[in-house]
């Protein structure tokens, strides 16, 4: 018996594409539908009305506002401090790269409920971080707004993201190659300047792909600010998970989510676009 | 000026090995400490808290279904991941790498969405809730571990000993067994590790996809909601030593490196 290459190579795919196609292009495609459907008596009913986007732009579009913007300090953060750490375990070689690499590669997929109430504990006022700060004399009181804040969000997520951003951007890292950056050491160049004008602007593509996972997972997290952001952080999963547990109202609720997936596809684009233009290779000139 | 600079550096690395390791730490820390409000001065060192979490009924069920979803997750994963890394190492870049963009969606998107789409799809089909709705639902999201890895080892494969045995006569599952296997399998065991550390720690999927059952993240995320249970601290040690001891495991036998 001998397949053909081709059948060969569909056969092999065939059990990873199925489940892909039922368990998620499926249901994806199916929330899709129903962000056009409504409710009666509770349940759901096909229909074709655009009221429920209506609604979304008349009541979410504050809270999706406020998620962005949170979602996008979380990403800079996170893939600058990033880009640092990479950078010291490529290029400093330093005692600390080898073991925040293995910290991060041994972290990454662990432990995500455990981390955020490790740091509502952390953050409160008789946590350990404002017990450090008054023990180091650097505050007498402790600092109230640390749990319960904006503030403890953005902690919390850029914590939970790091290592996600780590790894693209030290691959990309790796890819630098060493001949222009000894070239322009020895026509003098700073540190700084051959970041600039060689480094950054080559790994540009693991920069966006750090850059895109630290903004889309915070923008639809829910448990976070559940958690440790208070009464005041409302961001657009909590708003999504509320419409659809707490109201019943699938179809809103949908509605909501892929509105806030066209605005993260949105401020993506943006994001590209802009670090085109910052990162242009500059030895052209 | 260039000892001050590596001295900057060295600082900076402290800080975040720091502000990376130190929940984790604490979370250990507290779980074997007699002070029931975690905080500091952290009492005398115990078991206690440990004792009180094997003593819930509730820890064993959800570590039975952990262990269910986490095994059955790890072994389709491997299968179905292989397989496809397999086809895709056979392909040419342009194919492999569109289906890899295209498999790969699913851990790129906030996991709520997913959640919600897969819980809505289930119930206007009018499946029960259970083990069985969540199993594949993990599936989605741990197979593109298993491909990436898998693939990645498939793509540096000498492929010329695979046409030596082929032209010594020996069969597909022949050469698969004699020749693929022994090479890739560190490899397999590794990326399976990893998938079956996302499977296990995953909370959200399976919180809205397994109706009223119970694993051990959303068990933890019970233990959140009601009033403080210091075994609480316990409970995220195992999880966190479970998926961490995982993830070591395999990063040594894929000597994945980043």
């Amino acid at each position: 018996m001998s397949l053909s290459p081709a059948l060969r190579r569909g056969l092999g795919l065939t059990p990873a594409l199925t489940i892909f196609g039922l368990f998620f292009a499926l249901p994806m495609a199916y929330l899709l539908v129903v962000t056009f459907w409504r409710i009666k008596r509770y349940r759901l009913t096909p229909d074709f009305t655009l009221s429920n986007y209506a609604d979304v732009f008349g009541d979410y579009l504050h809270a999706l506002g406020f998620t962005l913007v949170i979602a996008l300090v979380i990403a800079l953060i996170t893939t600058a401090l990033a880009f640092a750490i990479a950078y010291l375990i490529r290029f400093r070689s330093g005692l600390f790269g080898q073991i925040i690499l293995l910290s991060a590669l041994a972290t990454l997929f662990g432990g995500y409920l455990v981390k955020i109430y490790a740091w509502k504990a952390m953050l409160g006022a008789q946590g350990s971080v404002n017990l450090l700060l008054i023990n180091l004399g650097l505050i007498d009181e402790p600092i109230s707004w640390l749990l319960y804040s904006p503030a403890a969000v953005v902690i919390t997520l850029v914590h939970f993201m790091l290592p996600f951003a780590l790894l693209p951007i030290l691959a990309g890292l790796r890819g630098v190659s060493e001949a222009p950056l000894e070239a322009a050491r020895d026509l003098g160049a700073k540190p700084w300047q051959i970041t600039r004008d060689i480094v950054l602007p080559q790994c540009r593509g693991s920069l966006f792909s750090a850059f895109s996972l630290a903004f889309l997972i915070p923008a639809g997290d829910y448990v976070t600010p559940r958690l440790v952001g208070g009464p005041e952080t409302f961001m657009v999963g909590n708003f999504i998970e509320n419409l659809f547990v707490g109201r019943m109202n699938a179809p809103m609720g949908a509605a909501l989510a892929f509105t806030t997936l066209l605005a993260c596809g949105i401020v993506l684009v943006t994001a590209h676009w802009l670090l085109g233009r910052a990162l242009t290779p500059k030895w052209g000139r | 000026m260039a000892a001050k600079a590596q001295a900057a550096w060295t600082a900076f690395g402290a800080a975040v090995l720091v502000f990376m390791l130190s929940p984790l730490v604490l979370v250990v820390f507290f779980s074997l400490a007699e002070n029931a409000n975690a905080t500091f001065p952290p009492g005398g060192a115990t078991l206690h808290w440990y004792g009180v979490l094997f003593d819930n009924a509730d820890f064993w069920k959800a570590l039975g279904n952990s262990a269910i979803v986490t095994l059955s997750v790890g072994l389709v994963s491997m299968i179905a991941g292989t397989l496809a890394a397999m086809a895709l190492a056979r392909s040419g870049p342009k194919l492999a790498n569109g289906v890899i963009a295209l498999i790969t969606l699913p851990i790129m998107l906030p996991p709520l969405v997913l959640a919600l789409a897969l819980a809505t799809g289930y119930s206007s089909l009018g499946l029960p809730l259970g083990l069985s709705t969540v199993i594949p639902s993990h599936l989605v999201f741990t197979q593109p571990f298993v491909i990436l890895v898998v693939y990645a080892q498939m793509a540096g494969f000498n492929m010329a000993i695979v046409d030596s045995a082929r032209d010594l006569g020996a069969g597909s599952w022949t050469i698969f067994r004699t020749v693929i296997l022994p090479i890739i399998r560190p490899t397999l065991i590794g990326a399976t590790l990893m998938a079956m550390a996302v499977s296990l720690d995953d909370f959200i999927i399976t919180y809205f996809t397994i109706g009223g059952g119970m694993t051990l993240p959303t068990m933890i995320w019970g233990m959140l909601r009601k009033a403080l249970d210091p075994s609480i601290n316990a409970l995220g040690s195992l999880v966190l030593v479970a998926t961490i001891g995982t993830s070591l495991i395999a990063l040594r036998l894929t000597r994945y490196r980043g």
